[in-house]
């Protein structure tokens, strides 16, 4: 009820125009589906919806409490890992793997919290790493378990039915793209309530300034470990939606630091500490490594007639452009860390506030 | 007991190279605050110079550190003066995603020209060993150590001796005091970040013909520094230099008794036991 409440506050609060976009918008997401068929659309935008859950439960640790962890490939993997063996080896359907995800990343937050969370600035960072660290290699070397570095491979996904009707089959694109969806809206719905709640203002407060917190009475481990808890609950989410949806696992692909640092990105690009930054990070990011991944860029180049596909040169970036998907990440990074310190979310506002002064 | 004493004397060979790795990041630390995540991805860098080096001109991985340190010196002050230059004093986490950028673009850019694949670089004495009082020391490995200890001698001698060196270990102390005093900490932090990259440039030199080279390896020696100079003290040289041998042995050591699988990890619980009971580091009262 208070929820209710709130929304109809804050919708009250901004432009009409803004609130008919945002349910154009909305109404188009689920609609989507009926009017593309073509599965490399399905994929990119589910890739988007993967990246935006990352983005968003990071935010929650890193954004709104200020914890930056550089080791949340520990949950994504916890997810998968969980989801995958459980599929595999026990025969219990991924939607309860999920939930069994979701119990696995809370304890293996509780454990990292309690750990990490007594360590500050640069050394909360370099535990973050070191714990994930420990998870990837014992998922490499506890071989029965999780079968090694060969990883896991899924055949088939169990028929999803209610009682005797048939939900789906898993055999298109369009279910995956409709949870994606789904667990997407949640995440930020979540991050909506937090940032709106008392809680969110004890994160933001602990991010701002810790002793500070600390001295108004905050307890600075119980709110630091909730946000974590938050922020795993959906990394997990991510991790096993992945898995299901990929249909293999292995330690580099789910649990590696390259992942970790992945998350982070989506936040920082996108704005760190705001609702849309991960929304916005995840729009600049998809479609751009994926355009390097599937050598559009290097066709790109060739149509502008700057070399040709056949020269040395355009060999040369047919061959290798593809391989170099996260060079864009490294270079965003960098530019945005240099130029735009507060995301491409906070450059865009910083713009248009002044243009509307002059 | 030859087992042990076999391990023991392996992981004090290798623990020279991390201790040049760890000393590097030590210094990068105690002169710009700066905690450098693209360390290994120089190291890398490293790497790959001293192969083309190798496959193109024939030159020996030992004796191309002559070439390879002053470049590596150029390209860490090169990085210093158009990147982390321009973070000193922003938030720590900024000055790490920066730091993890660059890393990226070095080890992509190297995917782009290299591929991924691996590379070996197969000297006549790669795989060369010779015995000593029972215990067989590999030939690369030990050459490798020798250069080592020298570089590290002289760098004691350089830090220590030298005006520039006290400089140095001055701004390191104090910045705001050191500048008062009429020393160019700018000039010092490039000098510092040079420092750095070469003797993270030679550690992936004198390793170069024991390991593969491809362009991801940058990562596990990232992690590996950090271990190293948070065991020994953020920001201390001879903390680094002890964190190295200290991370060597406990490798080599792990991996005979319990599995090579598992070093790692149990480097990495050291860590975490470190930063939990003794977060300022074995030596972490002095700075430098």
């Amino acid at each position: 009820m208070k929820l209710t409440f709130a929304l109809i506050r804050t919708s009250a609060g901004t432009s009409p125009v803004a609130t008919a976009l945002g349910v154009a918008i909305l109404v188009g997401l689920f609609l989507f589906p009926n009017f593309v068929q073509s599965p490399y659309a399905l994929h990119i935008m589910i890739l988007f919806f993967l990246s935006t859950i990352q983005g968003e439960a990071w935010n929650i640790i890193g954004g709104y409490t200020g914890q930056y962890s550089v080791g949340h490939a520990a949950y994504f993997g916890a997810g998968a890992y969980t989801t995958m063996v459980l599929m595999q080896y026990k025969q219990i359907p991924p939607w309860y793997g999920m939930l069994a995800g979701i119990g696995i990343a809370l304890v293996v937050s509780l454990i990292i919290g309690s750990i990490c969370f007594r360590l500050r600035g640069p050394y909360f960072v370099l535990a973050s790493i070191a714990v994930a660290e420990i998870m990837r290699l014992s998922a490499m070397n506890l071989k029965d378990l999780t079968n090694g570095a060969e990883g896991i491979l899924i055949t088939e996904i169990p028929v999803f039915k209610i009682g005797e009707t048939v939900v789906t089959d898993f055999l298109s694109k369009v279910p995956f793209y409709y949870i994606g969806l789904v667990i997407a809206l949640l995440t930020i719905l979540v991050t909506w309530m937090v940032q709106n709640s008392k809680l969110g203002y004890y994160f933001q407060a602990i991010r701002e300034d810790q002793d500070a917190a600390h001295s108004l009475g905050i307890s600075l481990s119980i709110y630091k470990n909730i946000a974590l808890a938050i922020s795993a609950v959906f990394t997990s989410l991510s991790g096993s939606f992945y898995a299901i949806y990929i249909g293999f696992i292995d330690p580099p692909t789910v649990l590696a630091l390259d992942i970790s640092v992945q998350i982070v990105l989506i936040c920082i690009i996108g704005g760190i500490g705001t609702i849309w930054g991960p929304v916005i990070g995840a729009l600049v990011l998809v479609p751009l490594s994926e355009a390097l991944r599937s050598n559009l860029i290097a066709q790109m180049i060739f149509k502008t007639g700057l070399t040709s596909e056949e020269s040395g040169l355009g060999i040369f970036l047919k061959e290798h452009l593809a391989h170099a998907h996260a060079l864009i990440y490294g270079i965003l990074v960098v530019v945005v860390i240099l130029f735009m310190p507060d995301g491409v979310l906070g450059w865009i506002k910083k713009l248009t506030a002044k243009k509307g002064r002059g | 007991m030859t087992v042990l004493l076999q391990s023991l004397i392996s992981g004090i060979l290798i623990g020279g190279v991390y201790a040049l790795i760890g000393i590097g990041l030590t210094i990068i630390f105690g002169v710009m605050r700066v905690i450098n995540f693209a360390h290994g991805d120089i190291l890398m860098v490293g790497m790959y110079m001293t192969y083309v080096l190798f496959t193109s001109f024939g030159i020996d991985p030992f004796v191309s550190i002559v070439i390879t340190i002053p470049l590596m010196f150029l390209f860490g002050a090169f990085l210093q003066k158009l990147f982390i230059n321009r973070m000193q004093g922003a938030l720590p986490q900024n000055q790490i995603l920066l730091t993890i950028g660059l890393g990226l673009i070095m080890s992509n850019t190297m995917m782009l020209i290299y591929t991924s694949d691996y590379k070996i670089l197969s000297t006549s004495y790669s795989s060369e060993s010779f015995n000593l009082g029972g215990i067989s020391i590999s030939s690369p490995l030990a050459i490798s150590f020798l250069i080592t200890a020298a570089i590290t001698i002289l760098l004691y001698w350089f830090l220590l001796k030298t005006d520039t060196g006290q400089a140095i270990r001055a701004t390191a102390q104090d910045r705001e005091a050191a500048q008062l005093m009429g020393i160019n900490v700018r000039w010092m932090s490039i000098l510092a970040f040079g420092i750095g990259s070469a003797l993270a440039g030679t550690a992936g030199a004198l390793i170069s013909p024991t390991y593969y080279i491809f362009p991801q390896i940058g990562g596990i020696f990232t992690l590996k520094a950090f271990v190293i100079t948070v065991l020994g003290g953020m920001g201390s040289i001879i903390g680094a230099t002890l964190g190295g041998v200290i991370i060597g042995i406990a490798e080599s050591v792990s991996a005979v008794y319990i599995s090579s699988g598992w070093k790692d990890v149990v480097v990495f619980v050291l860590f975490l036991l470190v930063l939990l009971f003794k977060p300022a580091g074995l030596m972490g009262k002095s700075r430098m």
